[in-house]
């Protein structure tokens, strides 16, 4: 099945299900202006169907935005890849939304036109009530084979394996030339699934947390403290740098969190895979690693 | 500088086990380096990681984060998030360029007041060893 037929599907049911009344809007994606951009749209009524579009380009996860839409009435219809699913799932687990009022429509992904989906394992969702399309198995997107998951730079931790092939002063340095770049818009903050507190440390400036100055030292503060704060919920996605309006290489951080958790568990970790696993420090075990006696 | 340098070093200490140690440490008229600045906490499970980093930001050399052993916590399991955080935070720390000398984390009951001594000493030898600290600083210098 080609994109353009997948999109006319999308379109046919979106339209459908809003004008059964099943859903009071569906969250998918729009053309924007731009050439290969994409973004997040809300459609409301049968009629605006049309502006669905589904390509290489529609990239932007769809589940944050159900974080504005979850006190309204109705349920909100989604149309949800493997990546949102698995956000959705967290969003789940985290008590931010209800999932009687979510109307998942599951498209099958095939990988998209960005490096950072290059790793991705979940191509079909895994919660959704009606899947469009079943996953083409020989669609090429760009997913992650067995040979390539081995090769150097390629893997899921790409950009942590990156930084920790470097010794440790050219580690700081790296670091140092990324926070000495960051703007502090907080776009990485907002835009990821798994970061949905209503009010952020971050602009609770006379608490004291989080020093407002923009400078190498207060935005590595942020850094680190961001990485570490949604590292073991983040369900690699990518989004954070990819909104990053100074493209800065911040996937390293989360991608570290994960590999570590992976290593002092010993067994493989992954968020997001249901909606009811804790995260990897909200629990213990009683024989969990120690290097502190 | 090196040969007069007293590293600053803040010590999160449980008020049930590492506090009270350090209590009986100084009871005991032990000596210990004065480079420590304890800062009480009710568990060790409350020291949020943002501290570390807050710590060095804000000019320590050195922290340490010190509880109950495993299995002894006050509010029966603290202690073993603390683990599992602290584990994976040196690894974070690592991963961004601070010297693994520079974060250290320990198990110290309310009446191993020589360990408490024993480990600050080790702890302030280490950092003393590895000089000022620099990074997490602001290349000018500027105070926060
Ligand atoms: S999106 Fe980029 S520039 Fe903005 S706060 Fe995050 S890292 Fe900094
Ligand atoms: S930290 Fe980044 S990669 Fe992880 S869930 Fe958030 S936006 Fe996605």
């Amino acid at each position: 099945m080609t994109n353009g037929q997948k999109q006319q599907l999308i379109r046919d049911r979106a339209a459908a299900l809003l004008a059964d009344g099943a859903v009071s809007c569906i969250v998918g994606w729009r053309q924007t202006r731009f050439a290969g951009k994409t973004a997040v749209c809300f459609v409301r009524a049968p009629e605006d169907a049309t502006l669905l579009v589904w390509n290489e380009y529609t990239i932007p996860l769809t589940a944050k935005y159900l974080a504005d839409e979850r006190w309204t009435g109705g349920k909100a219809g989604i149309l949800a890849r493997g990546c949102d699913s698995k956000a959705i799932n967290r969003l789940l687990r985290d008590n931010q939304l209800e999932r009687e009022k979510l109307y998942i429509v599951g498209l099958p992904c095939e990988g998209k036109a960005d490096e950072r989906c290059r790793p991705c394992r979940q191509k079909t969702p895994l919660v959704y009530d009606e899947l469009l399309w079943e996953e083409d198995s020989a669609a090429d997107g760009g997913g992650t084979s067995a040979a390539d998951a081995d090769a150097p730079g390629r893997g899921r931790f790409f950009r942590a394996d990156e930084v920790s092939a470097l010794g440790i002063d050219a580690r700081y340095d790296y670091w140092e030339d990324v926070y000495a770049r960051c703007i502090r818009c907080y776009a990485c903050r907002n835009a990821c699934p798994v970061c949905s507190c209503r009010e952020c440390y971050v602009d609770m400036h006379r608490a004291g947390f989080q020093s407002k100055r923009q400078n190498a030292a207060d935005n590595r503060v942020f850094g680190v403290t961001r990485a570490f704060h949604v590292g073991d919920r983040c369900i690699e996605c990518g989004e954070c740098e990819r909104v990053c309006p100074m493209g800065l290489p911040i996937l390293g951080q989360t991608q570290k969190v994960i590999q570590t958790a992976e290593a002092l568990a010993g067994a493989p970790y992954e968020a997001g895979l249901n909606a009811e696993d804790e995260n990897f420090l909200g629990k213990f075990d009683l024989d969990d690693k120690d290097a502190f006696m | 500088m090196a040969v007069d340098f007293e590293p600053k070093i803040l010590a999160f200490c449980c008020n049930w086990c590492t506090y009270t140690g350090a209590d009986l440490a100084g009871q005991s008229r032990m000596k210990y380096p004065e480079n420590v600045r304890v800062v009480r906490v009710p568990c060790s499970g409350r020291v949020n990681p943002q501290f570390i980093l807050r710590a060095f930001r804000r000019g320590a050399d050195g922290v340490l984060v010190c509880g109950c052993h495993p299995g002894d916590c006050h509010y029966a399991t603290g202690n073993y998030f603390t683990r599992r955080r602290f584990m994976l935070m040196r690894e974070l720390l690592e991963f961004n360029g601070v010297d693994p000398g520079r974060f250290h984390a320990r198990w110290i009951s309310g009446s191993e007041a020589a360990k408490f001594r024993d480990t600050v000493s080790e702890v302030t030898r280490t950092v003393k060893a590895l000089g000022p600290n620099e990074r997490f600083q602001e290349a000018s210098g500027e105070e926060s």
